[in-house]
C-alpha cells in the first residue's frame, strides 16, 4: 500500500528542500516584518508542494473515476486546500498585526522596534 | 489488637482545622480569638485522651477516607506509637496556647491573628502525622506542617527573620522530597506503602536489598531534616528568631519531633527493626547520631544567645531518640521513644523561661543575665529543675529515658554508644549550668565575663569580623535590650504574668511527674506497648 | 458508542464566534452575552458527552457520514476526556473575569470562542491533519487574543508568536506528510496499525515522529523551543493571559500525547529506546531549564510563563515514560496545571488591577492590602510546587510512580527535584508579597477600579477548587481506563 507514496522523481522533493530553507532562511534573516512573512509564505509553499506531490503517480489522470486506468490520491489535493486556506488566513491576520506595529513604532524594522520597546 | 471503626482520629486532625476559620473570623476580636484557640486546644486534648485508655488495652481506632492515590488509602489509625505523639503534642499546646497569649500580648506583637491561626494549622498536621497510617499520608501533613509553620519562623517579618523562614522552607522541603522519593521507592519495591508492627514484609532481601537501603537511606534522611539530625540541622538555630513560644511547643515538640517521630515510624513500622538489621542500616545512623549530639553540645557550650543555646541543646537531645531508634534493641527503643515526652516537657519548660525572661526584661544574651534569679526566682528554679533532668540527674525526666538508652547501648553490646551518653550528660551540666549559677549566685556587678564567645570557631576572617566589630550578634533577638530593667521588683518578685509562668510550672510538673513516678504516667505505658508490638519483647 | 454531539461541541463556538462580529453593526459591547451563551451551552453538551463516555466507554463519530478512515473521525476517550471538562469549565471561568477586566470588543469575544472552538476540536479530533487545521485554529484564535492588549507592544508580541507557532504547526505537518506517505492514512487508529506494520525503525516513521515532536514542542513552549511564550504572556491582558496559559499550551501538550501514545504508541518507544530517552529528557531539560529561567525573572507574568515551560516539561516526559501511571500523571497535571496557572495569571491580574504592579519587587505587602487573592495566590502557588493534597502533587506523584516503575532513575530525580526547582521561585514570590515593605502604589490602597467581588471570588474558588480536586482526582484513573487508550 506504500505504492501511493512513491515519488515520480526527486525533482519535487529538491523544490521543497530549496523552498522551505529559503523560506526560513527569510524568516530568521530579514529584519523587516513584512518580509518575515513573506518567508513564511514561501516556507508553506515549499511544504504544500511535498504534501500535493506525495500523491502524485506518473502517468495518472485526476481523480476523476471513469472504468479502470491509472489515478492520483485525490486526498493531499483536499489537505492542500484546506492547508492554504488556513496559510492564507494566517497571512491577513499576520499582515493586520503588523499595520498595529507600525501604527505605534512608525517602522517595519524589527531591531528599531526593539530598541523603542526596550526605551520605555 | 483490635480496630474499631472512630471518627475520632480524623476529629483530633479536624478540630484546630476548623478552629482556623474561627480564629480567622474573630480577627477583629482578641479576646473571643484567643478563646477559640483555647477551646480548641482542650477539645483536642479530650479527644486524643479520649483513646488513651481503649489504645493501652490493645484497641487501634481507625478513620476510613477516601484514597490519596490509587492504592494507597487515606486512613488515619490511632495506635499506640501515633497516640503517644498526639497526646504529647495536643496535652503541651494547652499551656502553650496560655503561654501564647501572655507573650504575645506582653511584647505587643503584631500579626497575632495569622500567629494564632498558623499555630492551629501546625496542630492539625501534627496530629494528622500522629495519625497518618500510612507514608503517603504521613508525607501529606508532614508537608502542610512546614507549610503553616513557615509564617511561624517569618514572624517578625523582619530581613533575618524572613531569611530564616526561607533557609526553613529550603531545608524541610528538601527533606519532603527525599521522603516523597523513599516513598515512592518502598511502593513501587513493596506494592503498599501501610504501616505495619515490626515492618511491611517483603520489602527487604535478595535483589531487593540495594533499593531497600537507598529507601531507607531517603526515608531516614528526609526525616532527619526536620529532627535536625547533624549535618541538615542548620535551619534549627535560625528558626529560633521566631516567637518563643514557637521555638517551645513547634522547634521542640511538634516540628522537631514529626521528623523523629516519622523515623520512628520508618524504623519500627515500615521496614522492621530486623530487616534494618539486615541492611545494616541502624549503625550508621546510631554514628551519626552520637556525632550530633556530641558536637551540638560542644557548639552549645559556645553560644551566648540563650535560646541559640536551647536550639543546640534541642539538636542534640533529638539525637538521643535518633540514637534509640538506630540502635534497634528493645531497651534502647523504649529509652529513645520515651525521650520523646520527656525532652518535650523539659525543654518546654526552659523556652518558656527564656521566653519569660525575653517578655520582662528584653534580655535573651546569658552574659547579661547574672542575678536574674533574685528577680524571677520561680521562673528561674523552674529553669533549674529542667536543665538538671536535661543532664539526667535522677528523679527528673530526663534520668529514665536516659536509663533505657544506656541499658540499650550494652545490650547492642556497643559501650561505645554509652561513653558518648555519659560524656554528652556531662557536656549538658556545662552548658546549662553557668546560667543558673549565674542567675543565682552572681550579681550584675559581681559578674565575671566568662570565657565564653558566640563567634566561630577558629575566629572569623576579616570581612565577617568587621561587621561583628560593632558588637552585633543580633542572632534569634527581639526588640532591643532594656538595661536595668529588672530593678523593679513587685509583690511578685518581678515575675512575668501569670500567663506565662502558670505554664512554665505546669512544664516543669510534667518533667517532675514522668521522672519521680514514670509507672504512673501514661506515657510510658504506651511506650512499652509500641516497643511490645514491634519486638515481641515486653521490657 | 457514537456520538454526534462530538461534532456539534465544535460547530456551536464556530457558528456563535460569527455573531458578534455580525452583531457590531447593529450594537457595540454585545459579545460578551452572545460568549456567554454559547460557552454555558456548550460546557452543558460537552458534560453530556463526558457523561455518555463515562457510561458508556469510548464514543466516536464519524463527520457527515462518511466512512473512517476517509473519513474524519472525532472521538472522545479516557486521555481526551478530562482535557474537554477542563476547557468546557475554563472557558466559561475566564469569560467570568472578563466581563468587567477583560477587552470588551465584539471582536475579542469572536476571537474567544473561535480560540474555543479549536480547543475543543484538538481535544476531540481522531485525524491527524485535522488535528493540525485546528492547532491552527487554536493559533489564529490566540494570536488574535493576544494582540488584543491594543498596543504595540501586544501586536510585536502576536506578531512574534505567529511566526515561530505557524513554523512549528508546519514542521507538524512536514511530519504528518511523511507518516502519510509511509502509510496512506490519517485516520489515528487506522495510521497507528499501518505504521506498525511499516515497521517502528523504518527512517521515514521516525522522520515524521522527529517533525512532529519538533513541531508540537513548540505549541506546548517547550525549553529551547518557547521563546514566543513569556513575550506572549507578558504582554497580552490578564485575562487572555490566563486564558491562553491555562489551555492552549495544554491542548498542545494534550496533542503531543495524543500522537505519542495513540499514533507511535508506546510500543514504538520500546521499540526506539534512543527516542524514547530523548524525549524524556526534552522533557527533564524542560523542567530544569523553565524552573532556573522562572527564578531569573523579575515580571511576575514572566515568571509565571517560565513555570509553564517547566512544568510542561513533567508532562510531556511523562508521556515519554509512557506507562498507565505516568500517562495519568500527565492527564492529572494537564488538568491542574491549566486550573492552577490559569487562576495565578487572573489573580495576578487582580493585584495589576488594583494596584498597577506588575514588577516582582513590586509585590511587597500586597497580600495583605488583598488578602482574599494573596490567599488564593499562595494556595495556587504551593499547589504548583506540589504541597499535598492538592492536585499539583497528584500529577507529580504519578508521573514519579510511573518514572521509577519504569527504572527512569534519572527523570525520577529530576521530577521529585522540580519541588525545590519550583519552591524557588514561589517561595521568592510568596516571601515578598507578604513579609515585603509595601511600596507607595501598593500602601496607598491602590488606584485601580476594576477589581470586582466577582473576581476576587472566581479566583478563590479556583484555589479551593485546587485543594478539593487533589483527592478526588484518583478517583476517576479506572473510568479514564488509560491502559485501553494505551492499547492494553
Amino acid at each position: 500500500m506504500t505504492g501511493i507514496g512513491l515519488f515520480a522523481g526527486h525533482q519535487y522533493q529538491i523544490a521543497f528542500v530549496l523552498l522551505v530553507g529559503v523560506g526560513l532562511y527569510t524568516m530568521i534573516d530579514a529584519k523587516n516584518l513584512v518580509k518575515k512573512v513573506i518567508g513564511l509564505n514561501i516556507f508553506q509553499v515549499g511544504l504544500f508542494l511535498f504534501l500535493v506531490s506525495s500523491g502524485y503517480l506518473a502517468g495518472a489522470g485526476p481523480a476523476i473515476i471513469d472504468g479502470e486506468g491509472r489515478y492520483v490520491n485525490p486526498l493531499p489535493h483536499v489537505l492542500i486546500l484546506t492547508a492554504i486556506v488556513v496559510g492564507v488566513s494566517l497571512t491577513a491576520l499576520a499582515l493586520a498585526l503588523i499595520i498595529r506595529v507600525y501604527d505605534e513604532y512608525g517602522t517595519l524594522d524589527e531591531e528599531h522596534i526593539q530598541e523603542v520597546m526596550d526605551g520605555d | 489488637m483490635t480496630e474499631v471503626e472512630s471518627l475520632r482520629p480524623l476529629a483530633a486532625v479536624a478540630v484546630s482545622a476548623v478552629a482556623i476559620l474561627g480564629i480567622l473570623a474573630a480577627h477583629r476580636r482578641p479576646n473571643l480569638r484567643e478563646s477559640v484557640t483555647l477551646v480548641s486546644a482542650t477539645v483536642m486534648f479530650g479527644v486524643v485522651a479520649s483513646m488513651v485508655p481503649g489504645v493501652l488495652n490493645g484497641t487501634v481506632y481507625v478513620t476510613r477516607l477516601d484514597e490519596v492515590v490509587t492504592g494507597v488509602p487515606f486512613v488515619l489509625r490511632a495506635d499506640a506509637l501515633g497516640i503517644l505523639f498526639a497526646v504529647l503534642a495536643s496535652f503541651l499546646w494547652i499551656p502553650t496556647s496560655l503561654y501564647s497569649i501572655g507573650y504575645m500580648r506582653g511584647l505587643d506583637e503584631g500579626g497575632q491573628t495569622r500567629y494564632f491561626a498558623s499555630f492551629a494549622g501546625a496542630l492539625s498536621a501534627t496530629m494528622g502525622i500522629a495519625f497518618a497510617s500510612n507514608l503517603v499520608v504521613l508525607f501529606v501533613f508532614y508537608e502542610l506542617l512546614t507549610v503553616s509553620t513557615y509564617p511561624l519562623v517569618a514572624h517578625d517579618e523582619t530581613d533575618e527573620a524572613r531569611s530564616a523562614g526561607r533557609k526553613y522552607l529550603a531545608y524541610t522541603f528538601g527533606g519532603g522530597v527525599a521522603v516523597l522519593a523513599g516513598t515512592v521507592l518502598v511502593y513501587v519495591a513493596a506494592g503498599t506503602v501501610g504501616f505495619s508492627a515490626g515492618g511491611i514484609e517483603g520489602l527487604t532481601g535478595g535483589a531487593g536489598t540495594n533499593v531497600a537501603r537507598l529507601a531507607f537511606a531517603l526515608l531516614a534522611g528526609g526525616f532527619a531534616v526536620k529532627a535536625a539530625v547533624m549535618p541538615l540541622h542548620s535551619w534549627l538555630p535560625d528558626a529560633m528568631v521566631a516567637p518563643t513560644p514557637v521555638s517551645g511547643l513547634l522547634h521542640a515538640v511538634a516540628v522537631v519531633k514529626s521528623g523523629a517521630f516519622g523515623l520512628a515510624r520508618v524504623v519500627l513500622d515500615v521496614f522492621g527493626p530486623d530487616a534494618i538489621a539486615e541492611i545494616g542500616a541502624g549503625l550508621p545512623l546510631a554514628g551519626l547520631a552520637v556525632f550530633t549530639f556530641i558536637t551540638a553540645s560542644v557548639i552549645a557550650l559556645r553560644k551566648d544567645n540563650l535560646k541559640r543555646r536551647l536550639a543546640y541543646s534541642t539538636i542534640a537531645q533529638l539525637s538521643y531518640i535518633v540514637m534509640g531508634l538506630a540502635l534497634l534493641k528493645p531497651a534502647a527503643l523504649v529509652g529513645g521513644l520515651l525521650h520523646v515526652p520527656a525532652h518535650a516537657f523539659m525543654k518546654l519548660t526552659l523556652f518558656f523561661c527564656a521566653g519569660a525572661i525575653h517578655v520582662e526584661t528584653h534580655t535573651d544574651r546569658i552574659s547579661r543575665m547574672a542575678g536574674i534569679g533574685r528577680r524571677m526566682p520561680v521562673t528561674m528554679t523552674a529553669f533549674g529543675v529542667a536543665s538538671l533532668g536535661m543532664a539526667g540527674i535522677p528523679l527528673l525526666a530526663g534520668f529514665v529515658s536516659k536509663w533505657y538508652l544506656l541499658a540499650g547501648s550494652f545490650s547492642a553490646g556497643n559501650v561505645v554508644f554509652a561513653f558518648a551518653l555519659l560524656l554528652s550528660g556531662v557536656l549538658n551540666i556545662a552548658y546549662f549550668w553557668p546560667v543558673v549559677y549565674g542567675a543565682f549566685f552572681e550579681t550584675r556587678e559581681g559578674s565575671d565575663e566568662k570565657p565564653v564567645i558566640d563567634a566561630n570557631i577558629g575566629g572569623y576572617w576579616s570581612g565577617v569580623a568587621d561587621h561583628y566589630a560593632g558588637g552585633a550578634f543580633t542572632d534569634g533577638g527581639h526588640g532591643d535590650e532594656d538595661d536595668g530593667g529588672w530593678k523593679k521588683p513587685g509583690w511578685r518578685g518581678g515575675e512575668a504574668s501569670p500567663f506565662v509562668l502558670v505554664p512554665i510550672l505546669v512544664a516543669v510538673g510534667g518533667a517532675v511527674v514522668i521522672g519521680v513516678a514514670p509507672a504512673t504516667v501514661y506515657f510510658f505505658r504506651i511506650v512499652r506497648l509500641v516497643v511490645e508490638n514491634v519486638t515481641g519483647v515486653a521490657v | 458508542m457514537t456520538d454526534a454531539l462530538l461534532g456539534v461541541v465544535i460547530a456551536l463556538p464556530v457558528i456563535a464566534s460569527v455573531v458578534p462580529l455580525v452583531a457590531s453593526f447593529w450594537r457595540e459591547e454585545i459579545g460578551w452575552y452572545v460568549a456567554v451563551v454559547a460557552l454555558v451551552l456548550n460546557a452543558v453538551l460537552i458534560g453530556s458527552v463526558v457523561r455518555s463516555f463515562v457510561s458508556g466507554g469510548i464514543l466516536s463519530h464519524e463527520v457527515g457520514g462518511v466512512a473512517v478512515p476517509y473519513g474524519i473521525e472525532l472521538a472522545l476517550d479516557g486521555l481526551s476526556a478530562p482535557v474537554l471538562v477542563v476547557i468546557a469549565v475554563v472557558s466559561v471561568g475566564t469569560l467570568a473575569y472578563t466581563r468587567t477586566a477583560g477587552p470588551r470588543s465584539n471582536s475579542f469575544y469572536s476571537g474567544y470562542l473561535l480560540l474555543t472552538a479549536g480547543l475543543v476540536g484538538v481535544t476531540v479530533t481522531a485525524d491527524v491533519f485535522n488535528l493540525y487545521v485546528f492547532i491552527e485554529i487554536t493559533g489564529l484564535g490566540a494570536y488574535a487574543l493576544i494582540a488584543s492588549g491594543g498596543d504595540g507592544r501586544s501586536a510585536y508580541a502576536a506578531l512574534k508568536y505567529l511566526l515561530v507557532g505557524t513554523v512549528g504547526a508546519s514542521l507538524y505537518l512536514i511530519g504528518i506528510a511523511y507518516a502519510f506517505v509511509a502509510t496512506g492514512t490519517l485516520n489515528m487508529a487506522d495510521l497507528s496499525a499501518r505504521l506498525a506494520d511499516v515497521g517502528y525503525g523504518d527512517t521515514i516513521v521516525l522522520a515524521s515522529f522527529a517533525f512532529i515532536i519538533a513541531g508540537l514542542g513548540v505549541k506546548v513552549a517547550l525549553f529551547p523551543l518557547h521563546t514566543w511564550q513569556p513575550d506572549a504572556y507578558s504582554a497580552s491582558p490578564y485575562g487572555v493571559a490566563g486564558y491562553v496559559s491555562a489551555l492552549v499550551s495544554t491542548v498542545a501538550a494534550y496533542a503531543l500525547g495524543r500522537v505519542i501514545l495513540t499514533v507511535y504508541t508506546p510500543g514504538f518507544l520500546t521499540a526506539n529506546p534512543v527516542v524514547s530517552s530523548g524525549l524524556i529528557y526534552f522533557g527533564a531539560l524542560s523542567i530544569v531549564a523553565g524552573s532556573v529561567l522562572a527564578v531569573l525573572q523579575t515580571d511576575v507574568r514572566r515568571l509565571l510563563a517560565y513555570s509553564s515551560v517547566s512544568q510542561f516539561g513533567l508532562i510531556v516526559a511523562g508521556f515519554g515514560i509512557g506507562n498507565t501511571a505516568s500517562v495519568f500523571g500527565s492527564v492529572v497535571h494537564l488538568f491542574g496545571h491549566a486550573v492552577m496557572k490559569g487562576a495565578l495569571f487572573l489573580t495576578a491580574g487582580i493585584i495589576a488591577y488594583r494596584f498597577g504592579v506588575t514588577r516582582l519587587d513590586e509585590y511587597a505587602g500586597v497580600a495583605r492590602r488583598v488578602p482574599y487573592a494573596g490567599a488564593a495566590f499562595a494556595v495556587l502557588a504551593l499547589s504548583l510546587v506540589g504541597v499535598p493534597p492538592a492536585i499539583g502533587f497528584v500529577g507529580k506523584w504519578y508521573v514519579a510512580l510511573g518514572a521509577v516503575r519504569a527504572g527512569e532513575t534519572a527523570v525520577a530525580v529530576v521530577i521529585f527535584a522540580s519541588t525545590l526547582l519550583t519552591l524557588m521561585y514561589v517561595a521568592r514570590l510568596l516571601d515578598r508579597m507578604y513579609y515585603g515593605e509595601a511600596p507607595e502604589a501598593v500602601a496607598d490602597g491602590g488606584g485601580g477600579t476594576r477589581v470586582t467581588r466577582g473576581m476576587v471570588a472566581l479566583v478563590v474558588l479556583a484555589s479551593v477548587a485546587v485543594v478539593a480536586l487533589g483527592p478526588s482526582a484518583s478517583a476517576v484513573q479506572e473510568t479514564l481506563a488509560l491502559g485501553e487508550v494505551l492499547g492494553g
